[in-house]
């Protein structure tokens, strides 16, 4: 299966060696490492460098300048606006909302967490390339929350940035309830693609909403 | 005990006049409380030397500790429930006293001054000063000290403010109209310190705005040590949990141990965010992690919503058991999500076990009919067992209808 699929170059940001490395030996065949960086200053070289297809990033970095962002956050402000074809995968033990939300905002395609096996990263990593969006089930439930879904808030509009249509929350709903894509697909009785629009969407509403909820973790440490 | 003569430690009594110094003194000295009282009223006469000694001993002295066996037993049999406890009582309507001695000097001032407006009558003067002085001392009594009393502080901070506020103006106003005619300086300068006092007696509201404010950054400064501490151990020991598990593999005995090191942790430094109330969520976050030391599985908890569920519910039994079933039978990845919404409670418990048709098993197998269909239909709710979409694993809905909220 990952023979059929474009070979893809990637690069692994994280400050441990012994991550770097774990990765780079469970990610499958398909993926070529090309690079690997440790603190802020040298991914944004190594990516601007490589222009790869797939950036591994790791949300907790060192050698950020402004304190109050996440270094994954910062390499992706900072870089990505350099290299539009290069997608960001946001990888970390952390499921805190604040730092999910901090580096989807930032740009990130995805968010999964390390405990995901070599074979989650490697299809998580591919799907980046081909342009999805990656949600974990707490991603997803998070985004739920965040859009008031449980409370009965419902776009009127396909283009509503603050609020999730109908169609969103259910796949969102899925999502979160451990279904996979097709899984998802199969049981709203829809395509696979359209399932990966739907969620392509989501992420678009999740940078861009200015959503009180989660503007409010971004600003919350600096009020006073 | 009983040989010694008894000295008791000076201290206030909690169930008190107004600041308990008079029957700390009494108990400690082994008088009537009355005495005390009549010894401090005439001292006070001897050129205030009363007055000295009582704020010197309600500065210095201590309360009386909760329990300490000299306040509750000397302090009589009409006291010893209250000052047993840490809470302090004062009897006296202090604020109210003041407020009322305010009102009536100001009322005075306001006779004297407006009546008989003459250039050498000067006895609205010593009125108007200790109509400003006891207003100051009633603002600040209810913005200090009764404050922290809930049967008093809040009901009547604000009508004392108000009744100050309108009868000093009042007073300002009179002084203006009446005495200014024949002694403007004078009239002027009483007139601008009633106004200070109006000043005055808001103060204390601002000074408890400034602490809070000092505290509330405080607090923060705390928390971000704390975040910045997360981050840190993130960075590290979190890391290499998740590099063990990962090598590990999720079922393997490491794999599961590091797990619950990593949640233990994780709780522990957040637990900041979290209330210490056991909600639904909660509950099924540590029963997860249970079931994580003891069976090859990885359970993930995704909660939305508020839910108002308790942890003690049926609902929550329920979940429970689909959560030990999904762990023993199928084990592997096991996804618990949960969502509240002002009407109704759903949980998804999904496996990618073997699964199983809830109609081929067998009639002694009691875990999946009674302990979780039966009790959810028992307890008004629903539930479903089905197989998961597309024919992997199982996946059990439970589903619980909030009643309407009652009025």
């Amino acid at each position: 299966m990952a023979d059929e699929r474009a070979r893809l170059r990637v690069v692994v940001v994280d400050d441990h060696s012994i991550f770097r490395s774990g990765l780079r030996a469970d990610l499958d065949a398909s993926i070529d490492v090309v690079g690997e960086a440790s603190d802020v200053g040298s991914a944004i070289e190594v990516v601007l460098r490589e222009r790869p297809d797939v950036v591994l990033l790791d949300v907790h970095l060192p050698g950020g300048a402004d304190a109050s962002l996440a270094g994954g956050a910062e390499v992706l402000r900072r870089a990505a606006s350099e290299v539009p074809s290069t997608r960001f995968l946001a990888l970390s033990v952390s499921d805190k909302a604040e730092d999910v939300v901090g580096v989807i905002r930032a740009g990130a395609r995805g968010y999964i967490t390390k405990g995901a096996s070599g074979d989650e990263v490697s299809r998580a990593v591919h799907a980046v390339a081909s342009g999805d969006a990656v949600f974990s089930p707490r991603l997803a439930g998070f985004v739920l929350d965040a859009f008031g879904a449980a409370g009965g808030e419902v776009a009127a509009a396909d283009d509503e940035l603050d609020r999730l249509s109908g169609r969103e929350q259910e796949v969102m709903r899925l999502i979160a309830r451990g279904y996979a894509y097709k899984e998802v697909a199969a049981t709203l009785f829809i395509s696979t693609k359209t399932v990966e629009t739907h969620v392509s969407s989501v992420l678009r509403k999740l940078q861009l909403s200015s959503r009180h909820e989660l503007t409010a973790w971004a600003t919350a440490r600096r009020l006073l | 005990m009983s040989t010694a003569l008894p000295v008791r430690r000076l201290v206030r009594r909690r169930d008190c006049l107004v600041a308990g110094v008079a029957g700390g003194l009494a108990d400690h000295l082994g008088w009537p409380v009355l005495v005390v009282r009549l010894a401090f009223a005439a001292t006070a006469l001897l050129g205030g030397a009363g007055v000295l000694l009582y704020a010197w001993l309600w500065a210095l002295t201590p309360w009386a500790e909760p329990g300490e066996p000299g306040a509750s037993r000397m302090a009589g049999a009409s006291d010893a429930g209250a000052s047993g406890s840490g809470r302090v009582v004062r009897r006296a309507p202090v604020a109210i006293v003041l407020t009322s001695l305010s009102v009536v000097a100001a009322l005075v001032a306001i006779v004297l001054a407006t009546t008989r407006p003459s250039a050498d009558a000067t006895e609205w003067i010593p009125a108007t000063a200790l109509a400003v002085l006891a207003a100051v001392g009633a603002g600040a009594w209810v913005g200090f000290i009764d404050r922290t009393d809930p049967e008093r502080g809040p009901r009547v901070e604000l009508p004392v403010r108000i009744v100050l506020t309108v009868v000093l103006l009042v007073l300002a106003g009179a002084l203006m109209l009446g005495a200014a005619r024949v002694q403007p300086v004078t009239a002027l300068v009483a007139a601008l310190v009633v106004l200070i006092g109006i000043a005055l007696v808001y103060a204390p509201a601002f000074v408890r705005l400034w602490r809070d404010l000092t505290d509330e950054r405080v607090r923060r400064i705390r928390d971000e040590q704390r975040s910045e501490m997360a981050a840190h151990l993130h960075d590290s020991v979190l890391q290499t949990l998740a590099l063990i598990q990962n090598r590990a593999g999720a079922s393997s005995d490491a794999g599961r141990l590091a797990r619950a090191q990593e949640r233990e942790l994780r709780s522990w430094l957040h637990d900041g965010d979290a209330s210490a109330d056991s909600d639904l969520a909660t509950d099924l976050r540590d029963f997860a992690a249970a079931l994580e030391l003891d069976y090859a599985v990885r359970i993930e908890v995704v909660a939305v919503g508020m839910s108002e569920e308790r942890a003690s519910g049926e609902l929550a039994a329920a979940a429970r058991e689909a959560m030990l079933n999904a762990a023993r039978h199928a084990g592997g990845d096991v996804t618990v999500y949960l969502e509240g919404s002002p009407r109704a409670v759903d949980v998804y418990v999904r496996d990618r076990g073997a699964g199983f048709d809830p109609a081929e098993v067998p009639q002694d197998r009691l875990g999946v009919r009674e302990s979780i269909i039966g009790r959810m239909r028992r307890a008004g709710g629903s539930a479903t067992v089905a197989r998961g979409a597309g024919g992997e694993g199982t996946e059990v809905h439970l589903r619980y209808e909030t009643e309407a909220p009652r009025g």
